[in-house]
Protein backbone atom coordinates (compact mmCIF):
# COMPACT_ATOMS: atom_id res chain seq x y z
CA UNK A 1 0.00 0.00 0.00
CA UNK A 2 2.87 2.41 0.70
CA UNK A 3 4.41 1.95 -2.77
CA UNK A 4 1.75 1.96 -5.47
CA UNK A 5 4.47 1.94 -8.12
CA UNK A 6 3.61 5.42 -9.39
CA UNK A 7 6.70 7.21 -10.63
CA UNK A 8 5.63 10.82 -10.18
CA UNK A 9 6.50 10.60 -6.47
CA UNK A 10 9.66 12.52 -5.68
CA UNK A 11 12.70 10.85 -4.09
CA UNK A 12 14.79 12.97 -1.74
CA UNK A 13 18.51 12.97 -0.95
CA UNK A 14 20.15 14.26 2.21
CA UNK A 15 21.15 17.91 2.24
CA UNK A 16 24.75 18.79 1.38
CA UNK A 17 26.31 22.19 0.96
CA UNK A 18 26.65 23.18 -2.70
CA UNK A 19 30.03 24.90 -2.90
CA UNK A 20 29.17 26.62 -6.18
CA UNK A 21 26.79 28.90 -4.25
CA UNK A 22 27.79 32.25 -2.81
CA UNK A 23 25.02 32.57 -0.23
CA UNK A 24 23.26 29.71 1.53
CA UNK A 25 19.80 29.82 3.05
CA UNK A 26 18.28 26.94 5.01
CA UNK A 27 14.53 27.03 5.62
CA UNK A 28 12.78 24.46 7.76
CA UNK A 29 9.21 23.83 8.78
CA UNK A 30 10.58 22.60 12.12
CA UNK A 31 12.43 24.35 14.92
CA UNK A 32 15.60 22.24 15.03
CA UNK A 33 19.07 23.31 13.92
CA UNK A 34 20.30 22.78 10.35
CA UNK A 35 22.10 19.49 9.61
CA UNK A 36 25.86 19.50 10.26
CA UNK A 37 26.65 19.08 6.57
CA UNK A 38 25.22 22.54 5.99
CA UNK A 39 26.17 24.32 9.18
CA UNK A 40 29.28 26.23 8.23
CA UNK A 41 30.09 29.89 8.21
CA UNK A 42 27.65 32.11 6.46
CA UNK A 43 24.65 29.82 6.58
CA UNK A 44 21.39 31.58 7.22
CA UNK A 45 18.84 29.45 8.98
CA UNK A 46 15.10 30.10 9.05
CA UNK A 47 12.95 27.92 11.29
CA UNK A 48 9.44 27.85 12.67
CA UNK A 49 8.61 27.99 16.36
CA UNK A 50 6.69 24.95 17.64
CA UNK A 51 3.00 25.50 18.35
CA UNK A 52 3.72 25.07 22.07
CA UNK A 53 5.10 28.64 21.89
CA UNK A 54 1.54 29.83 21.32
CA UNK A 55 2.56 32.86 19.33
CA UNK A 56 5.53 33.93 21.43
CA UNK A 57 8.77 34.23 19.49
CA UNK A 58 11.81 32.83 21.34
CA UNK A 59 14.98 34.72 20.38
CA UNK A 60 17.28 32.73 18.10
CA UNK A 61 20.73 31.99 19.44
CA UNK A 62 23.25 32.27 16.61
CA UNK A 63 24.12 34.72 13.89
CA UNK A 64 22.02 34.38 10.74
CA UNK A 65 19.22 32.56 12.56
CA UNK A 66 15.65 33.62 12.22
CA UNK A 67 12.46 32.26 13.77
CA UNK A 68 8.89 32.53 12.49
CA UNK A 69 5.57 32.10 14.23
CA UNK A 70 4.24 29.87 11.40
CA UNK A 71 5.23 28.28 8.11
CA UNK A 72 2.87 30.67 6.44
CA UNK A 73 4.72 33.65 7.84
CA UNK A 74 8.02 32.12 6.77
CA UNK A 75 6.74 31.57 3.25
CA UNK A 76 5.57 35.15 2.83
CA UNK A 77 8.82 36.55 4.12
CA UNK A 78 10.72 34.22 1.82
CA UNK A 79 8.85 35.56 -1.18
CA UNK A 80 9.86 39.12 -0.34
CA UNK A 81 13.42 38.08 0.38
CA UNK A 82 13.82 36.21 -2.92
CA UNK A 83 12.38 39.12 -4.88
CA UNK A 84 15.52 41.06 -3.91
CA UNK A 85 18.06 38.24 -4.45
CA UNK A 86 20.79 38.08 -7.07
CA UNK A 87 22.49 35.05 -8.64
CA UNK A 88 24.41 32.73 -6.34
CA UNK A 89 21.85 31.87 -3.68
CA UNK A 90 21.41 28.23 -2.73
CA UNK A 91 18.21 27.27 -0.98
CA UNK A 92 18.02 24.22 1.31
CA UNK A 93 14.55 23.18 2.38
CA UNK A 94 13.54 20.69 5.04
CA UNK A 95 10.09 19.66 6.19
CA UNK A 96 6.95 17.75 5.19
CA UNK A 97 6.39 17.19 1.50
CA UNK A 98 3.74 19.88 1.00
CA UNK A 99 6.02 22.46 2.66
CA UNK A 100 8.93 21.44 0.42
CA UNK A 101 7.05 21.96 -2.79
CA UNK A 102 5.31 25.12 -1.61
CA UNK A 103 8.74 26.62 -0.97
CA UNK A 104 9.96 25.24 -4.28
CA UNK A 105 7.08 26.98 -6.04
CA UNK A 106 7.84 30.31 -4.36
CA UNK A 107 11.52 29.96 -5.25
CA UNK A 108 10.79 29.11 -8.87
CA UNK A 109 8.41 32.01 -9.17
CA UNK A 110 11.33 34.23 -8.14
CA UNK A 111 13.68 32.81 -10.73
CA UNK A 112 15.62 30.14 -8.82
CA UNK A 113 16.50 27.17 -11.00
CA UNK A 114 16.15 23.48 -10.31
CA UNK A 115 19.87 23.17 -9.54
CA UNK A 116 19.75 25.92 -6.91
CA UNK A 117 17.16 24.32 -4.63
CA UNK A 118 17.68 21.23 -2.47
CA UNK A 119 14.85 19.42 -0.73
CA UNK A 120 14.78 17.00 2.18
CA UNK A 121 11.63 15.46 3.56
CA UNK A 122 11.33 15.27 7.34
CA UNK A 123 8.67 15.39 10.02
CA UNK A 124 5.17 14.11 9.40
CA UNK A 125 4.41 11.99 6.33
CA UNK A 126 0.88 13.38 6.29
CA UNK A 127 -0.23 14.36 2.82
CA UNK A 128 -2.01 17.21 1.18
CA UNK A 129 -4.59 15.57 -1.05
CA UNK A 130 -6.41 17.33 -3.85
CA UNK A 131 -9.81 15.94 -4.72
CA UNK A 132 -9.69 15.47 -8.50
CA UNK A 133 -13.47 15.84 -8.67
CA UNK A 134 -14.09 19.08 -6.75
CA UNK A 135 -10.48 20.44 -6.52
CA UNK A 136 -10.62 20.90 -2.72
CA UNK A 137 -7.33 20.48 -0.87
CA UNK A 138 -7.51 18.15 2.12
CA UNK A 139 -4.58 18.87 4.46
CA UNK A 140 -2.74 16.54 6.79
CA UNK A 141 -4.13 13.24 5.49
CA UNK A 142 -2.64 10.22 7.29
CA UNK A 143 -4.91 7.48 5.94
CA UNK A 144 -5.26 5.56 2.68
CA UNK A 145 -8.82 6.82 2.25
CA UNK A 146 -10.15 10.22 3.29
CA UNK A 147 -13.55 11.84 3.12
CA UNK A 148 -13.25 14.99 0.99
CA UNK A 149 -14.01 18.12 2.98
CA UNK A 150 -15.30 19.75 -0.21
CA UNK A 151 -17.69 17.27 -1.85
CA UNK A 152 -17.96 14.42 0.66
CA UNK A 153 -16.61 11.72 -1.66
CA UNK A 154 -14.47 9.02 -0.06
CA UNK A 155 -11.13 9.51 -1.78
CA UNK A 156 -8.42 6.95 -2.33
CA UNK A 157 -5.07 8.70 -1.90
CA UNK A 158 -3.08 7.88 -5.05
CA UNK A 159 0.69 8.18 -5.14
CA UNK A 160 0.36 10.48 -8.16
CA UNK A 161 2.01 13.69 -6.97
CA UNK A 162 1.93 17.21 -8.42
CA UNK A 163 4.91 19.37 -7.48
CA UNK A 164 3.02 22.44 -8.72
CA UNK A 165 0.17 21.82 -6.29
CA UNK A 166 2.37 20.16 -3.62
CA UNK A 167 -0.40 17.59 -3.45
CA UNK A 168 -1.31 13.98 -4.04
CA UNK A 169 -4.37 13.07 -6.06
CA UNK A 170 -7.57 11.84 -4.41
CA UNK A 171 -10.02 9.77 -6.48
CA UNK A 172 -13.45 8.59 -5.34
CA UNK A 173 -12.85 5.00 -4.30
CA UNK A 174 -16.42 3.77 -4.74
CA UNK A 175 -17.21 5.68 -7.94
CA UNK A 176 -18.07 2.46 -9.78
CA UNK A 177 -19.95 0.80 -6.94
CA UNK A 178 -21.23 3.60 -4.70
CA UNK A 179 -21.12 2.66 -1.02
CA UNK A 180 -18.41 0.05 -1.47
CA UNK A 181 -15.80 1.80 0.70
CA UNK A 182 -13.10 -0.35 2.32
CA UNK A 183 -11.73 0.41 5.77
CA UNK A 184 -9.20 3.26 5.72
CA UNK A 185 -5.74 2.33 6.97
CA UNK A 186 -3.28 4.61 8.70
CA UNK A 187 -0.41 4.82 6.22
CA UNK A 188 1.16 8.29 6.39
CA UNK A 189 1.86 9.06 10.07
CA UNK B 1 -17.33 15.92 -52.38
CA UNK B 2 -17.35 17.02 -48.78
CA UNK B 3 -17.86 15.05 -45.61
CA UNK B 4 -21.50 14.51 -44.60
CA UNK B 5 -21.46 15.71 -41.01
CA UNK B 6 -23.86 14.10 -38.57
CA UNK B 7 -26.01 16.47 -36.60
CA UNK B 8 -27.63 15.77 -33.24
CA UNK B 9 -25.08 13.31 -31.91
CA UNK B 10 -24.74 13.09 -28.14
CA UNK B 11 -21.73 11.75 -26.27
CA UNK B 12 -23.35 11.96 -22.81
CA UNK B 13 -26.82 11.23 -21.27
CA UNK B 14 -29.29 10.03 -23.97
CA UNK B 15 -26.36 8.90 -26.06
CA UNK B 16 -26.79 9.08 -29.81
CA UNK B 17 -23.82 7.97 -31.86
CA UNK B 18 -23.63 6.08 -35.15
CA UNK B 19 -20.83 5.26 -37.58
CA UNK B 20 -21.53 4.90 -41.30
CA UNK B 21 -20.08 1.80 -42.99
CA UNK B 22 -17.25 3.95 -44.30
CA UNK B 23 -16.81 5.28 -40.77
CA UNK B 24 -16.40 1.72 -39.46
CA UNK B 25 -13.91 0.75 -42.15
CA UNK B 26 -11.72 3.82 -41.59
CA UNK B 27 -11.42 3.11 -37.83
CA UNK B 28 -7.78 2.95 -36.72
CA UNK B 29 -8.02 -0.52 -35.17
CA UNK B 30 -5.06 -0.68 -32.78
CA UNK B 31 -4.02 -4.34 -32.90
CA UNK B 32 -1.64 -5.48 -35.64
CA UNK B 33 -0.90 -8.73 -33.82
CA UNK B 34 -2.79 -11.23 -31.65
CA UNK B 35 -1.11 -10.01 -28.46
CA UNK B 36 -0.74 -6.53 -27.04
CA UNK B 37 1.94 -5.05 -24.84
CA UNK B 38 3.31 -1.53 -24.43
CA UNK B 39 6.12 -0.65 -26.81
CA UNK B 40 7.64 2.44 -28.44
CA UNK B 41 5.20 2.10 -31.33
CA UNK B 42 6.14 5.35 -33.07
CA UNK B 43 6.17 5.74 -36.86
CA UNK B 44 6.45 8.71 -39.24
CA UNK B 45 3.16 10.58 -39.59
CA UNK B 46 3.09 10.61 -43.37
CA UNK B 47 -0.14 10.80 -45.35
CA UNK B 48 -1.55 7.37 -46.04
CA UNK B 49 -1.74 4.27 -43.94
CA UNK B 50 -3.84 1.19 -43.32
CA UNK B 51 -7.13 3.13 -43.21
CA UNK B 52 -8.22 6.61 -44.43
CA UNK B 53 -7.96 7.94 -40.84
CA UNK B 54 -4.21 8.26 -41.50
CA UNK B 55 -4.58 10.30 -44.70
CA UNK B 56 -4.18 13.79 -43.23
CA UNK B 57 -2.20 15.64 -40.59
CA UNK B 58 -5.42 16.18 -38.59
CA UNK B 59 -8.25 13.81 -39.41
CA UNK B 60 -11.76 15.22 -39.73
CA UNK B 61 -14.71 12.83 -39.99
CA UNK B 62 -18.49 12.68 -39.89
CA UNK B 63 -18.55 13.44 -36.13
CA UNK B 64 -16.72 16.78 -36.46
CA UNK B 65 -19.56 19.17 -35.70
CA UNK B 66 -20.98 17.10 -32.86
CA UNK B 67 -17.56 16.71 -31.23
CA UNK B 68 -16.94 20.46 -31.36
CA UNK B 69 -20.33 20.99 -29.71
CA UNK B 70 -19.49 18.43 -27.03
CA UNK B 71 -16.19 20.21 -26.36
CA UNK B 72 -18.01 23.52 -25.94
CA UNK B 73 -20.35 21.91 -23.38
CA UNK B 74 -17.45 20.48 -21.37
CA UNK B 75 -15.67 23.84 -21.33
CA UNK B 76 -18.83 25.66 -20.24
CA UNK B 77 -18.99 23.36 -17.19
CA UNK B 78 -15.26 23.26 -16.52
CA UNK B 79 -13.07 25.96 -18.12
CA UNK B 80 -10.01 24.37 -16.46
CA UNK B 81 -9.99 21.71 -19.18
CA UNK B 82 -8.14 24.23 -21.32
CA UNK B 83 -5.06 25.73 -19.69
CA UNK B 84 -1.78 27.00 -21.05
CA UNK B 85 1.05 28.31 -18.88
CA UNK B 86 1.95 31.94 -19.66
CA UNK B 87 5.37 31.27 -21.21
CA UNK B 88 3.77 29.14 -23.96
CA UNK B 89 2.30 31.99 -26.03
CA UNK B 90 4.61 31.38 -29.03
CA UNK B 91 3.53 27.71 -29.01
CA UNK B 92 -0.10 28.82 -29.01
CA UNK B 93 0.41 30.71 -32.28
CA UNK B 94 2.44 27.85 -33.73
CA UNK B 95 -0.51 25.54 -33.02
CA UNK B 96 -3.03 27.88 -34.57
CA UNK B 97 -0.93 28.21 -37.70
CA UNK B 98 -0.31 24.48 -38.07
CA UNK B 99 -3.97 23.57 -37.63
CA UNK B 100 -5.33 26.28 -39.90
CA UNK B 101 -2.84 25.57 -42.68
CA UNK B 102 -3.32 21.82 -42.49
CA UNK B 103 -7.11 21.91 -42.40
CA UNK B 104 -7.32 24.45 -45.25
CA UNK B 105 -4.92 22.39 -47.40
CA UNK B 106 -6.47 18.99 -46.64
CA UNK B 107 -10.17 19.95 -46.64
CA UNK B 108 -10.49 23.00 -48.94
CA UNK B 109 -14.24 22.49 -49.32
CA UNK B 110 -14.69 22.98 -45.56
CA UNK B 111 -11.92 25.35 -44.43
CA UNK B 112 -10.00 28.21 -45.98
CA UNK B 113 -7.22 30.51 -44.88
CA UNK B 114 -6.22 33.75 -46.62
CA UNK B 115 -3.14 35.65 -45.54
CA UNK B 116 -2.32 39.25 -46.27
CA UNK B 117 0.85 39.79 -44.31
CA UNK B 118 -0.09 39.28 -40.67
CA UNK B 119 -3.77 39.87 -41.38
CA UNK B 120 -5.41 36.48 -41.75
CA UNK B 121 -8.94 35.45 -42.63
CA UNK B 122 -10.08 32.02 -41.47
CA UNK B 123 -13.27 30.42 -42.73
CA UNK B 124 -14.69 27.29 -41.10
CA UNK B 125 -17.81 26.39 -43.07
CA UNK B 126 -19.10 23.43 -41.00
CA UNK B 127 -19.15 25.62 -37.87
CA UNK B 128 -20.19 28.81 -39.68
CA UNK B 129 -17.10 30.82 -38.68
CA UNK B 130 -15.58 33.69 -40.66
CA UNK B 131 -12.82 35.33 -38.60
CA UNK B 132 -10.34 38.00 -39.58
CA UNK B 133 -7.48 38.58 -37.14
CA UNK B 134 -3.88 39.67 -36.88
CA UNK B 135 -1.43 36.82 -36.39
CA UNK B 136 0.52 37.37 -33.16
CA UNK B 137 -2.10 39.68 -31.65
CA UNK B 138 -4.31 37.71 -29.21
CA UNK B 139 -6.71 40.62 -28.68
CA UNK B 140 -7.89 40.24 -32.30
CA UNK B 141 -9.34 36.77 -31.54
CA UNK B 142 -12.35 35.99 -29.32
CA UNK B 143 -10.12 33.90 -27.01
CA UNK B 144 -6.47 32.84 -26.73
CA UNK B 145 -5.13 31.31 -29.98
CA UNK B 146 -4.66 27.75 -28.70
CA UNK B 147 -8.16 27.59 -27.25
CA UNK B 148 -9.56 29.29 -30.33
CA UNK B 149 -8.27 26.73 -32.80
CA UNK B 150 -8.60 23.58 -30.67
CA UNK B 151 -12.26 24.38 -30.11
CA UNK B 152 -12.52 23.82 -33.87
CA UNK B 153 -10.66 20.51 -33.99
CA UNK B 154 -11.52 16.92 -33.09
CA UNK B 155 -9.53 15.28 -30.31
CA UNK B 156 -7.49 16.59 -27.41
CA UNK B 157 -4.23 18.50 -27.69
CA UNK B 158 -1.36 19.17 -25.31
CA UNK B 159 1.68 21.43 -25.58
CA UNK B 160 5.08 20.24 -24.40
CA UNK B 161 7.89 22.67 -23.65
CA UNK B 162 11.40 21.28 -24.11
CA UNK B 163 14.04 22.23 -21.52
CA UNK B 164 16.54 20.50 -19.20
CA UNK B 165 16.60 17.50 -21.59
CA UNK B 166 12.98 16.83 -20.79
CA UNK B 167 9.46 17.61 -21.93
CA UNK B 168 6.96 19.44 -19.73
CA UNK B 169 3.23 19.39 -20.37
CA UNK B 170 2.72 23.13 -20.07
CA UNK B 171 -0.67 23.41 -21.70
CA UNK B 172 -3.59 21.57 -23.20
CA UNK B 173 -7.16 21.29 -24.37
CA UNK B 174 -8.39 18.10 -22.75
CA UNK B 175 -12.10 17.34 -22.90
CA UNK B 176 -12.25 13.81 -24.39
CA UNK B 177 -9.63 12.07 -22.31
CA UNK B 178 -9.21 8.54 -21.02
CA UNK B 179 -9.18 9.30 -17.32
CA UNK B 180 -6.34 11.78 -16.74
CA UNK B 181 -6.46 15.34 -15.49
CA UNK B 182 -4.69 18.20 -17.24
CA UNK B 183 -5.46 20.43 -14.27
CA UNK B 184 -3.48 18.06 -12.04
CA UNK B 185 -0.72 17.14 -14.50
CA UNK B 186 0.04 20.56 -16.01
CA UNK B 187 3.71 21.46 -15.54
CA UNK B 188 4.84 17.84 -15.04
CA UNK B 189 7.80 16.24 -16.82
CA UNK B 190 7.50 13.27 -19.20
CA UNK B 191 8.10 10.57 -16.56
CA UNK B 192 5.99 12.35 -13.94
CA UNK B 193 2.83 12.62 -16.03
CA UNK B 194 3.31 8.98 -17.12
CA UNK B 195 3.74 8.03 -13.45
CA UNK B 196 0.54 5.97 -13.11
CA UNK B 197 1.19 3.75 -16.16
CA UNK B 198 2.16 0.17 -15.12
CA UNK B 199 5.04 -1.93 -16.54
CA UNK B 200 6.20 0.56 -19.20
CA UNK B 201 8.65 2.36 -16.89
CA UNK B 202 10.35 -0.90 -15.94
CA UNK B 203 10.77 -2.01 -19.55
CA UNK B 204 12.38 1.29 -20.55
CA UNK B 205 9.54 2.30 -22.89
CA UNK B 206 9.34 5.82 -21.48
CA UNK B 207 13.12 6.36 -21.42
CA UNK B 208 13.34 5.44 -25.10
CA UNK B 209 10.22 7.38 -26.11
CA UNK B 210 11.51 10.54 -24.41
CA UNK B 211 14.95 10.23 -26.03
CA UNK B 212 13.26 9.91 -29.40
CA UNK B 213 10.96 12.88 -28.88
CA UNK B 214 13.72 15.22 -27.72
CA UNK B 215 15.17 14.83 -31.23
CA UNK B 216 11.87 15.27 -33.08
CA UNK B 217 12.42 17.47 -36.13
CA UNK B 218 10.26 20.22 -37.55
CA UNK B 219 8.49 18.94 -40.67
CA UNK B 220 8.79 15.27 -39.62
CA UNK B 221 5.81 14.54 -37.38
CA UNK B 222 5.31 11.07 -35.90
CA UNK B 223 2.30 9.09 -34.72
CA UNK B 224 1.29 6.15 -32.57
CA UNK B 225 -1.91 4.41 -31.49
CA UNK B 226 -3.12 3.97 -27.95
CA UNK B 227 -6.36 2.32 -26.82
CA UNK B 228 -8.74 1.60 -23.99
CA UNK B 229 -12.44 0.79 -23.66
CA UNK B 230 -15.38 2.95 -22.71
CA UNK B 231 -18.91 2.03 -21.72
CA UNK B 232 -21.36 3.95 -23.91
CA UNK B 233 -20.09 6.35 -26.58
CA UNK B 234 -18.93 8.83 -23.97
CA UNK B 235 -16.15 11.23 -24.92
CA UNK B 236 -15.64 12.95 -21.57
CA UNK B 237 -14.28 10.16 -19.38
CA UNK B 238 -12.32 12.60 -17.24
CA UNK B 239 -11.28 11.83 -13.67
CA UNK B 240 -13.14 15.01 -12.71
CA UNK B 241 -16.44 13.39 -13.75
CA UNK B 242 -15.57 9.81 -12.76
CA UNK B 243 -18.28 9.74 -10.05
CA UNK B 244 -20.80 10.25 -12.88
CA UNK B 245 -19.48 7.77 -15.45
CA UNK B 246 -17.79 5.19 -13.18
CA UNK B 247 -21.05 3.31 -12.44
CA UNK B 248 -21.47 2.60 -16.19
CA UNK B 249 -18.77 -0.05 -15.81
CA UNK B 250 -21.12 -2.18 -13.73
CA UNK B 251 -23.93 -2.12 -16.29
CA UNK B 252 -22.45 -4.49 -18.88
CA UNK B 253 -24.42 -7.74 -19.36
CA UNK B 254 -24.24 -10.56 -21.95
CA UNK B 255 -27.35 -9.03 -23.55
CA UNK B 256 -26.09 -5.45 -23.94
CA UNK B 257 -22.33 -5.96 -24.24
CA UNK B 258 -22.20 -5.44 -28.03
CA UNK B 259 -24.01 -2.09 -27.84
CA UNK B 260 -22.50 -0.75 -24.64
CA UNK B 261 -18.82 -1.55 -24.93
CA UNK B 262 -16.78 0.71 -27.21
CA UNK B 263 -13.20 0.35 -28.25
CA UNK B 264 -11.62 3.75 -27.76
CA UNK B 265 -8.60 4.43 -29.91
CA UNK B 266 -6.33 7.44 -29.78
CA UNK B 267 -4.45 8.32 -32.93
CA UNK B 268 -1.66 10.29 -31.32
CA UNK B 269 0.42 12.68 -33.40
CA UNK B 270 3.52 14.67 -32.42
CA UNK B 271 4.66 17.81 -34.25
CA UNK B 272 7.73 19.91 -33.55
CA UNK B 273 6.62 23.55 -33.67
CA UNK B 274 8.77 26.04 -35.58
CA UNK B 275 9.06 29.19 -33.45
CA UNK B 276 8.62 27.91 -29.91
CA UNK B 277 10.48 24.59 -30.39
CA UNK B 278 7.64 23.08 -28.36
CA UNK B 279 5.92 19.81 -29.32
CA UNK B 280 2.24 19.67 -30.15
CA UNK B 281 0.66 16.35 -29.14
CA UNK B 282 -2.65 15.55 -30.82
CA UNK B 283 -4.83 12.87 -29.22
CA UNK B 284 -7.52 12.11 -31.77
CA UNK B 285 -10.14 9.85 -30.19
CA UNK B 286 -12.21 7.28 -32.12
CA UNK B 287 -15.04 5.24 -30.64
CA UNK B 288 -16.38 2.05 -32.21
CA UNK B 289 -18.98 -0.22 -30.64
CA UNK B 290 -18.27 -3.91 -30.21
CA UNK B 291 -21.24 -4.51 -32.47
CA UNK B 292 -19.56 -2.62 -35.32
CA UNK B 293 -16.18 -4.22 -34.65
CA UNK B 294 -17.81 -7.63 -35.06
CA UNK B 295 -18.79 -6.76 -38.61
CA UNK B 296 -15.10 -6.93 -39.54
CA UNK B 297 -14.08 -10.56 -39.37
CA UNK B 298 -10.40 -9.94 -38.75
CA UNK B 299 -11.01 -7.34 -36.06
CA UNK B 300 -13.48 -9.41 -34.03
CA UNK B 301 -11.16 -12.44 -33.97
CA UNK B 302 -8.13 -10.37 -33.15
CA UNK B 303 -9.85 -8.40 -30.40
CA UNK B 304 -10.86 -11.71 -28.83
CA UNK B 305 -7.24 -12.93 -28.84
CA UNK B 306 -5.83 -9.67 -27.49
CA UNK B 307 -8.31 -9.53 -24.62
CA UNK B 308 -7.72 -13.17 -23.72
CA UNK B 309 -3.96 -12.65 -23.40
CA UNK B 310 -3.88 -9.07 -22.07
CA UNK B 311 -1.57 -8.73 -19.03
CA UNK B 312 -3.73 -8.24 -15.91
CA UNK B 313 -1.87 -5.04 -14.97
CA UNK B 314 -2.97 -3.47 -18.26
CA UNK B 315 -6.57 -4.66 -17.88
CA UNK B 316 -6.68 -3.18 -14.38
CA UNK B 317 -5.07 0.12 -15.41
CA UNK B 318 -7.46 0.51 -18.34
CA UNK B 319 -10.46 -0.24 -16.11
CA UNK B 320 -11.59 -3.36 -18.01
CA UNK B 321 -11.61 -5.78 -15.11
CA UNK B 322 -15.34 -5.73 -14.38
CA UNK B 323 -16.44 -6.57 -17.93
CA UNK B 324 -13.52 -8.13 -19.79
CA UNK B 325 -14.83 -11.69 -19.31
CA UNK B 326 -18.25 -10.69 -20.64
CA UNK B 327 -16.66 -9.42 -23.85
CA UNK B 328 -14.49 -12.52 -24.21
CA UNK B 329 -17.50 -14.82 -23.74
CA UNK B 330 -19.37 -12.85 -26.37
CA UNK B 331 -16.55 -12.99 -28.94
CA UNK B 332 -15.27 -16.54 -28.31
CA UNK B 333 -17.88 -18.42 -30.44
CA UNK B 334 -16.90 -16.29 -33.44
CA UNK B 335 -13.17 -16.93 -33.34
CA UNK B 336 -12.16 -20.13 -35.14
CA UNK B 337 -8.48 -19.60 -34.38
CA UNK B 338 -7.58 -19.19 -38.07
CA UNK B 339 -4.41 -17.25 -38.80
CA UNK B 340 -4.95 -13.51 -39.37
CA UNK B 341 -2.97 -11.18 -41.59
CA UNK B 342 -0.47 -8.97 -39.79
CA UNK B 343 -1.33 -5.27 -39.54
CA UNK B 344 -4.48 -3.40 -38.66
CA UNK B 345 -6.18 -3.00 -42.07
CA UNK B 346 -9.68 -4.53 -42.15
CA UNK B 347 -9.07 -6.86 -45.15
CA UNK B 348 -12.62 -6.30 -46.44
CA UNK B 349 -14.31 -3.44 -48.28
CA UNK B 350 -17.94 -4.28 -47.59
CA UNK B 351 -19.64 -4.83 -44.27
CA UNK B 352 -22.49 -7.22 -43.48
CA UNK B 353 -25.67 -5.40 -42.38
CA UNK B 354 -25.52 -4.06 -38.82
C1 LIG C 1 4.62 13.94 -25.43
C2 LIG C 1 3.34 13.83 -25.34
C3 LIG C 1 2.64 12.84 -24.48
C4 LIG C 1 1.72 13.15 -23.53
C5 LIG C 1 1.25 14.55 -23.13
C6 LIG C 1 1.27 11.91 -22.94
C7 LIG C 1 0.35 11.83 -21.92
C8 LIG C 1 -0.09 10.67 -21.34
C9 LIG C 1 -1.02 10.61 -20.25
C10 LIG C 1 -1.59 11.83 -19.53
C11 LIG C 1 -1.25 9.32 -19.97
C12 LIG C 1 -2.17 8.78 -18.86
C13 LIG C 1 -1.40 8.63 -17.57
C14 LIG C 1 -2.33 8.46 -16.36
O1 LIG C 1 -2.86 7.35 -16.16
O2 LIG C 1 -2.54 9.43 -15.62
C15 LIG C 1 -0.48 8.53 -20.90
C16 LIG C 1 -0.46 7.16 -20.97
C17 LIG C 1 0.41 6.46 -21.76
N1 LIG C 1 1.39 6.97 -22.60
FE1 LIG C 1 1.69 8.91 -23.05
N2 LIG C 1 1.92 10.87 -23.53
C18 LIG C 1 2.76 11.38 -24.48
C19 LIG C 1 3.59 10.66 -25.31
C20 LIG C 1 3.74 9.29 -25.26
C21 LIG C 1 4.64 8.56 -26.10
C22 LIG C 1 5.54 9.13 -27.19
C23 LIG C 1 4.52 7.26 -25.76
C24 LIG C 1 5.30 6.14 -26.41
C25 LIG C 1 5.63 5.03 -25.89
C26 LIG C 1 3.53 7.18 -24.69
C27 LIG C 1 3.10 6.02 -24.06
C28 LIG C 1 2.05 5.94 -23.17
C29 LIG C 1 1.49 4.68 -22.70
C30 LIG C 1 1.94 3.28 -23.08
C31 LIG C 1 0.45 5.01 -21.82
C32 LIG C 1 -0.52 4.04 -21.13
C33 LIG C 1 -1.76 4.05 -21.95
C34 LIG C 1 -2.85 3.04 -21.63
O3 LIG C 1 -2.58 1.89 -21.29
O4 LIG C 1 -4.02 3.40 -21.79
N3 LIG C 1 3.08 8.44 -24.41
N4 LIG C 1 0.23 9.39 -21.73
Amino acid sequence: MTDQGIKSRPIYATLRRDSSGRRHLYVSAGSGPPPDALAQDGLESWTVAPTTCEGTLPRPEGVGERRFRSTRYLMETLGRRLAGERMGLRLYVEGPEDFLWDVYGVAQAHGLGRQEIFLKQSGTLARRVQCVHCKTFNEGVTTTIVRCAGCGANLFVRDHFSRRLSAFQGVKIDAEQPGDVPQAERAYP
Amino acid sequence: MGIQFRKDERFRENFSYVNSDAGVLRFPFPFGEDRYMYSVNIEPHIPGGPTPAFAHAFDIDEHYIAECQERAMVLADDPGRCQVLPHMMPAQWDTLELLMESLAADYPEHFSLDKDGDTWRWINRPLGIDQSFVFGRPETLPCAPFEYITRQAQGDFTLQDQRDDNLFVDGGMVTTQADWSLDFDIGMSFHEWHGPVPLAHETGVFDRALRFLLRLQYGHPVRRLNWTMTINPRLDTSPENYPDWGPDRTTVTPENVAEKVHLRVELQTLFRLPRSNAILFGIRCYLLSLKDIERVEKWRKRLHRVLTTLPPELAEYKGLTRYRDTIIAHLAPHDDGAELSPGIQPDQTVLPPA
